[in-house]
Order: C-alpha cells, then structure tokens, then sequence
C-alpha cells in the first residue's frame, strides 16, 4: 500500500473530514481509547517511571542489535528453527514464497502483522495460487472489503456495525445483522475450517528475547495461536528492530504495550515461539521460520537523529490521541505506518521529500509522546523531518525547499533582525491589509504566494497597535 | 541453503554493526555484559521468598488473582480437594451444549493432576468420551498425532493443568510438553484449566525471575513454545465493543484445589 502523494494525502483528508460515519468511528477511538490508555499508565505502580525505563531497555537493544540478532537465530537454529536474514521486503518475500512453493501449500492463515503489510505479503501470495486468509477480525473485515487497514491494532476502526453488516450479508451470505457479537461468531465460525485446513500459518513478531531466543506474540483473539498451532508449518516475520536483550525486560514492556494498544494489563495470549515443536509433542508446526527484516531500518539506526524511532512497539496508543489522525484517518496517510508514527517512520522508510505531507501535517501538540509507552519523542523527529526538507540532506536524498520559500525566509530573518525594518514593514502591513477581504475581524485570503495559507483557514489581522506601542502608552 | 543463509547473515550483521557505530548511544556493550546478572545473595533470599510463602500468603494470592479475574471473564473457582473439582467439571459438562454440532466429547491432557480427576470414568455414564492427548510410544507417531487432533476438534470442552498461574495480570501459564497437545487449551469452545494453590504467584516480574533463576525452571527453559492465557478470547474489532470467544475459547473456568481438609 503505497500511495504517498501530496494530491492523495490532501484528497484523502478532505474526503474523510466530511465522512460523518468516520468522524463517528474515529470519535470512538479518541474518546474512549486513547483516555483510558493514558489512565492506565497513571495507575502503574512504577508510575511515569516504568516509560522512561521501557525507553531505556529499547534503546539498550539498538545499540547491541547485532549481537542480539546473533544470539536470537543461533538458539532458533540450535531448537531446529530455520532464520532467513532479508535486506529488503524482496528478499523476504521471495523465502515466504520458496516455503509456500515446496509445501505445495494452497492455503495460508495470517495472524495480524503490519510487517506482512509493509512486504506486501498477502499480494505475492495470491499471485502465486496461495489463498491468504487474514484472521484477526478487524484485518478480516478488511480484507473482504477489498481495503487496507487504517490503524494498528484496530484495523477496522474505519467501518461502523452496519457496514460490516451489510460486508457480511453480502459476502458470507448471512442475513443482516449489526450486532457485533452475532457478526463476531459469524466471522468466527468462518474462518475455523481456514484455521483446521490450512496448509501454512504466517505471523509477525512482537518483541523477541535474544538471551532465551524466542519471538513473541501477542494477541486477544487467540488467531495467532491458532494461524501457529494448527498448520504444519510456521514463519514468523519481525522487523529488525524488534527485540530486547533479557527475559525480565518483557515484564516492563509487555505491560506498557497492554496498556498503550488496548487499555489492558496483559494482552489475552502471549506466546513465546523458539522453534518447531518437538516430535514427541501431539502439536504444534514441524517447520518453524523466522525472517528478520531491515527494509530500510538500519538506515535510520545509522542516523542518530532518527534511530529513536526503531524503539517503537507499535501499539498505536499515539494514533488514539493525536488529533490529526483523529480527523483524517489511517487512509489519508497512504501507507501502512499511520498516525504520529507513521509519520515519522513512513518517511524515513520511503522517501522523505515525497511524503513531506505526513509530517507537516502532524500538530506538533505533544500527545503522541506522553501516550507513549516507550516515551518515543515523535515531536523532535517530526520538526528534524521538516527541518531535512528545509535544508535538504544528501544522505537522505533531499534537495533543499523551493528557491522562493528559501528566499522569502532569507528577507524575512533580515527583516526581524533590524527593528526599524521590522517596525516599518509592519506599518505598511498593518495599512495593506485593509484591502483583504475579512469575516468576523479575520482575513479570509491572503494574495500568492501566501494564499495557501488561508485555504483552509482564516488568519487573524494585525493588531491596530503592536504591544510594545501599547506598553509605551501605559507607562507615559 | 543453510550456507548461503548464513552468508546472508554475515552480510545483514555487518550493516547493522555498522550502522550502530555510524550513531553510537550510550549503551553498547561487550559480548558477555550483554545480559542481566544478578548476585548469588539476591537470587537465592527471592527464591526462599517466593518458596516460602505460607498457605494465608498463597490465599492471599488467591484472592489477588480472583479480584483480577473477574474484570478478564476468566472465571476462578476454588475447591477443597480432587474430588470436588472432579464433581464440578463433571457438571460443568452436564450444564453446557456444545457450540458445534450436539454431541459432547471432551479432550483432555495426559497429566497427572488431570489423571487423578478420573472425568472419564465419572463421565462414562453419560456417554462422553473423554480423549486424552496421549502419544503411545508404540504408535506410528503422525498417524497417532492425525487421530488426537481429531479428537481435540470435536471436542467441546478443553481440560488442561498449567506450569504457573500469575495472580496480577491473572495468566495461566503453560510450556509446551509432549503428551499435552496446545490444541486443547486452544480449539474446544470452553477451556477448563486446574491448578493447586501452591502453583500461584505473584506477579510478571516474579514469573521471569523464576525462569531466569530458580535451578529447576532454568533446567527446563522456556520450550519451544510457552503461553500466557489471560482469560477467554475476546475482540474489541467492531467498533471497540469487547465480544466474547473470537477464534479462541469462548469461556474459561479455572478450578483451583486449595487443600482444605
């Protein structure tokens, strides 16, 4: 899914804006969610504490990730577990399809995974004659609507009960209903032939432990047990960066990512993967894989501006409070990575100059950091971004801004660098304006090349007298 | 292909290596500082505290753990003996349908806290099968796995025991072994799980301590697959309305034996 482009991210936002079901959905989302998140980290006993130490423990793990990485495939291996290193979503794509070719598997179960979405994993499987069944309700839901997920965790958040009433009447041959435990138990009921047929499970990966050499997932559902019990073979997809050094590090981070993703203390099921099962074991995959990804992460490991970001642990608890994605939407973004996160991330992973829009369009208000669980300082990278494409960085292939927006901030740093320059200037704009169309006091659009400004806005007039003029008339 | 996946390998680290050095933290440690350490005197005074506990301290966590359940739809009964968690099951099964098809079958793990229950012979007279994941080592092992995992599927209730149960966030643990096959706990419509008292403790915190430290644990490792359950499945998918049995177990029952005389 990419379709990063000013022209989308501006159509998209404005189309969503007079969505009133959206507006309703996501409403939900920020109400509900986001507040009791943000509760639930004030009712830990370590307090605010516990974040600032999750920071620490992940930044621990990117600055020894190589040898984590090590010690993860080495017990995988020793456990009779296969690892597959993939610079880019080819080449994990590529192993995905070589398993899925020698087991002659025709169908596949997923347990949710934003990472099988960054490779485009369900799209290469289909065009190689497998059947990919996504399993988590929401992604489901998705799925049989031919769409994309919008948010993290809750991929469906986009679709109201009557919708996905209507989805499932007319795919799943149901008689309508919006009652979502009756639509629950309709997708249930579904997908549990896929989950007892299916040939091949595929999951993501929430945070592995590189000192036991396990993968971890996690989920409410019970699909990815499921998706990684039952089918003969597992592969696991994690994105480099996923993983922490010692067991008891999962204790703080486990906890913070229940309560950041779904207001809970621990998530229902939480799995710790170190190979196949064994053969004097009834169940459980004879083949377990696990494919780690870099796809452009150890470029962002190398930049010290921007490497915080791989501390995240996708828990989306910043898409609930921001208040951009509270209005536009995951769909605007055109990417997998949505919200304060995607952001940041989106760009660095793709192209910064093409999807400028995503962090210019962020607010800059600072919920996403406090809602944090690992206390990710999204607000410094967003302005780093803005800065980049101001300034432009050959590193990551930006050329600098516009010469016109270069020169109008050159004039403009002389002009308020020189008092009387600036006192002038004002004068004048303070007389101009009065040609301006205005409403209710404020300026309804200014002339080019400043009109983009009040496209979407109305701008305030200058005050008749500046405070420094009015402080002059107090004292005399 | 072992081969060129260990050049892979080779190729991956060193950019990462790399990359760590292009933007170095504070962090970055030598091979064998990698890891936590805690001192022989501390691991082994949290040990004979946590070993220690006294029957009102297990209670205790009992109690923490009930409180905790209750919120999750994890339903917690505690019973005196064997015997009256036996009976309870039993007509726990008697008191619910099946969610598939009508005939009720039970799937149960081979173990001995679960053997001592003898659910087949208390219910026989109803004419429920209870199947036990049992591999004999006689069998022709994929056929004997193909004929239980059969078994597991028409099951409509899940009994199984667990290696630890975390009051705090209420999980029952379970480690993979051979003769419990992960389906029970897992494909049946209703998992019913029992413990002993002693088998509670506190906290995550102490659940990982102990598989870090405690001898016995430590021996035994994680497995190749170790699960936390807190509660029955459940999705919030539609319009965050929390819902009941997704794709898991709809309903959980957990007996726990606590002794008394």
């Amino acid at each position: 899914m990419t379709t990063i482009s000013t022209e989308h991210y501006k159509n998209k936002a404005k189309e969503a804006i007079k969505d009133d079901v959206l507006q309703s959905a996501l409403a939900g989302l920020q109400n509900r969610l986001g507040p009791a998140t943000a509760a639930m980290y004030k009712n830990l006993p370590e307090g605010d504490e516990l974040r600032y130490k999750a920071h620490e423990v992940r930044m621990f793990a990117l600055d020894n990730l190589d040898m984590l990485l090590e010690q993860l495939a080495q017990k995988i291996r020793q456990r009779g577990g296969n690892v597959f290193f993939a610079r880019d979503q080819k080449e994990a794509v590529n192993y995905c399809l070589e398993i899925t070719r020698r087991r002659k598997a025709k169908l596949a179960v997923k347990g949710k995974s934003m990472v099988s979405e960054e490779i485009g994993l369900n799209d290469a499987l289909i065009k190689d004659g497998v059947k990919a069944v996504e399993t988590d309700l929401g992604e489901y839901i998705v799925q049989l609507a031919g769409e994309h997920p919008s948010h993290i965790i809750a991929p469906a958040i986009h679709k109201t009960r009557n919708q996905i009433g209507s989805l499932f009447e007319e795919k799943l041959g149901i008689s309508y209903t919006n009652d979502p435990p009756t639509l629950t138990k309709a997708a249930r009921k579904h997908l549990r032939d896929a989950f007892l047929t299916a040939d091949i499970g595929f999951s993501g990966c929430n945070l592995a432990c590189a000192e036991t050499g396990h993968i971890t997932t996690l989920s409410n559902e019970g699909n990815i047990r499921l998706a990684t019990t039952l089918p003969k073979v597992h592969v696991a997809i994690m994105g480099m960066e996923r993983i922490v050094a010692s067991l008891e590090d999962h204790d703080a981070l486990f906890r913070l990512l229940s309560r950041g993703a779904a207001a809970q203390n621990l998530a229902g099921y939480v799995s710790y993967i170190g190979g196949p099962a064994l053969d004097s074991e009834i169940d459980g995959p004879e083949e377990f894989h696990l494919v780690i990804l870099d796809n452009g992460r150890s470029k962002i490991l190398a930049d010290e501006e921007f490497k915080e970001i791989l501390c995240c642990i996708r828990c989306a608890a910043c898409l609930n409070v921001c208040p951009v994605y509270g209005k536009i939407g995951g769909h605007s973004y055109g990417c997998t990575y949505t919200g304060p996160i995607g952001a940041v991330l989106t760009p660095l992973m793709t192209d910064i100059g093409q999807s400028k829009d995503l962090f210019q369009g962020e607010s800059l208000c600072g919920a996403c950091q406090d809602n944090c669980p690992v206390n990710i300082n999204l607000p410094r990278m967003l302005l780093a971004l803005r800065a980049k494409t101001a300034e432009g960085d050959p590193r990551w292939n930006i050329k600098p801004s516009s010469p016109v927006e270069k020169f109008i901030f050159s004039i403009w740093s002389k002009l308020i660098s020189n008092r009387k320059a600036y006192d002038f200037f004002f004068r004048l704009a303070r007389f101009g304006q009065k040609i301006l169309p205005t409403k209710n006091g404020e300026i309804r659009k200014l002339p080019p090349p400043f009109s983009g400004w009040t496209l979407d806005r109305d701008m305030q007039q200058i005050a008749s007298k500046s405070f420094i003029q009015k402080w002059k008339e107090t004292q005399k | 292909m072992i081969e060129e996946n260990l050049n892979n390998q080779d190729r991956f680290l060193k950019t990462v290596k790399e990359a760590i050095k292009a933007s170095p933290g504070g962090y970055r440690k030598n091979r064998e500082e990698l890891f936590s350490r805690l001192s022989q005197s501390t691991i082994d005074s949290r040990l004979k505290k946590i070993q220690n506990r006294t029957r009102a301290d297990q209670l205790k966590l009992l109690d923490l753990l009930m409180e905790q359940a209750e919120p999750i739809n994890l339903r917690v009964m505690p019973v005196k003996n064997l015997q009256s968690a036996s009976e309870s099951i039993k007509e726990l099964i008697l008191d619910k349908n099946p969610e598939w098809g009508t005939v009720k079958k039970v799937a149960a793990w081979k173990h001995p806290l679960i053997d001592k229950l003898s659910l087949g012979d208390a219910l026989a007279k109803y004419d429920i099968p209870v199947y036990q994941s049992e591999l004999k080592s006689t069998d022709d092992l994929p056929a004997g796995k193909q004929m239980i995992r059969e078994q597991i599927f028409e099951s409509f209730v899940g009994i199984t025991a667990a290696d630890f149960c975390i009051a705090q966030t209420a999980s029952l643990v379970m480690k993979s072994h051979p003769n419990q096959a992960r389906a029970v706990s897992l494909v049946p419509s209703i998992h019913v799980a029992v413990i002993e008292l002693n088998q509670i403790i506190e906290n995550l915190g102490e659940f990982y301590f102990l598989q870090k430290w405690d001898p016995i644990q430590k021996k035994e490792g994680l497995t190749n697959c170790m699960t936390l359950i807190s509660g029955p499945s459940k999705t919030g998918d539609i319009e965050l309305i929390m819902v009941h049995g997704a794709h898991g177990p709809c309903e959980l029952h957990l007996f726990v034996i606590t002794g008394e005389t």
